[in-house]
């Protein structure tokens, strides 16, 4: 008998701590798409509100620059946008999973999603730095001319967009990765 | 009457002890049955998945080949332009040949793993180091297609804004072997995604 109720006890506080580490598994969750959403959020805003007038007009060169002047970087916004307003829907599944215990269909549901906007924010993000990295070197063997020489403001404003988009990458990277170890870790 | 009520006789104690022989045998067959089909699910979802890092391996080293042999030489030479071009002459396709080699290869190395599933259907580690591996190639993928791509559609349309040419006009040839290569990796990133769906599915417990 004694030995019995031990090994309740025992079963009971495994149980415990299986729910305890699911349940710090889904808050670490949440938090890190709060953090995310305001990476995305802040990148969409910053890249754009770029802009910059030059105070002379030369020859060759225009003499204001924005960021629809480059479509990659219009794209940018777009994918930016897109994905922080998708993290803010899934903050409610989020929420779900600390609550709930059995949440593995929604679980799946939610790395599909992530899976999706991870691929749109890395396409945008890696094109858009494509276009920065030309614009701030050109190229000689196409005759592309680097144009930070002239806009500078604008090509750092451009630059630092880029930075929180990369850090909102890594973040669902990570939340893949949550989902994956609280998904293999139900009973 | 009689027909009737011999009938109902008859039927009642065999009814009685086939129905207790077949709840035993039942609820054996049942088991026997989910256990089948569990597996047999899984398995199915794991050669799917083999299957498909096979198609993608082809559809990769596809890509990186014919960005690699992407090169043109104008029979002319003309005072602005170069009568050359290859795919080193821009980081971001030198990028594009070395991140995707580098997923060929991830694909090829994953193959074993992806072999351990198959025969262990139910084996949790083998699943997650793949689902995880197959996030992070899957970033460098689509960052690579992506950076190719926007120079791609540079090189075609230019931009009038910062006075960029397009280059597409001279070598034609070069653009289309670019531009069939960023399809070709489009193509391996759809698998991949797919892949890591496969993986989440799989790594469901009931």
């Amino acid at each position: 008998m004694k030995s019995g109720q031990a090994e309740i006890m025992e079963t009971s506080k495994g149980i415990q701590k299986s729910g305890l580490m699911s349940r710090r598994i889904a808050i670490l969750e949440f938090i890190l798409r709060i953090v995310a959403f305001f990476n995305t959020i802040g990148s969409a805003i910053l890249m754009g509100t770029t802009h910059e007038t030059l105070p002379f007009f030369t020859q060759f060169i225009r003499f204001q620059a924005e960021y629809n002047d480059l479509p990659a970087l219009t794209f940018f916004v777009v994918a930016n946008a897109v994905v922080s307003g998708y993290l803010i829907l899934s903050l409610t599944l989020a929420f779900v999973h600390i609550v709930k215990r059995k949440t593995q269909n929604t679980r799946i549901l939610l790395i599909i999603l992530d899976v999706a906007m991870l691929g749109l924010l890395t396409s945008g993000a890696s094109s858009a730095a494509a276009i920065v990295y030309l614009a701030h070197n050109g190229n000689n063997k196409t005759n592309w001319f680097a144009i930070c020489q002239q806009f500078n403001s604008f090509c750092e404003r451009i630059s630092g967009s880029l930075i929180g988009s990369f850090i909102a990458i890594v973040l669902l990277i990570l939340l893949i990765l949550l989902s994956a170890i609280a998904l293999s870790r139900r009973h | 009457m009689a027909k009737e009520s011999t009938t109902i006789d008859v039927g009642e104690p065999s009814t009685v002890t086939k129905s207790s022989s077949h709840v035993v045998k039942d609820a054996k067959k049942k088991g026997f049955v989910a256990v089948a089909s569990r597996g047999g699910a899984k398995r199915g979802l794991a050669i799917f998945d083999f299957l498909l890092r096979l198609a993608a391996i082809a559809v990769t080293i596809g890509a990186a080949s014919v960005m690699y042999t992407a090169e043109e030489t104008l029979p002319f030479f003309t005072q602005f332009l170069q009568f050359q071009a290859g795919y080193d002459d821009l980081p971001a396709f030198q990028y594009f040949v070395i991140a995707v080699a580098v997923v060929a290869s991830y694909l090829v190395l994953s193959l074993p793993f992806s072999i351990v599933s198959i025969v262990r259907p139910h084996a949790v580690a083998p699943r997650l180091i793949l689902l995880i591996c197959d996030t992070l190639v899957v970033t460098l993928n689509t960052s690579a297609a992506a950076a190719a791509a926007s120079i791609t559609y540079l090189a075609h349309n230019g931009n009038q804004s910062t006075n960029w040419l397009p280059i597409c006009q001279q070598f034609g040839d070069f653009c289309q072997n670019v531009s069939t290569a960023v399809v070709a990796d489009s193509i391996a990133i759809l698998f991949f995604i797919v892949l890591i769906i496969i993986s989440a599915i799989a790594l469901k417990r009931h």
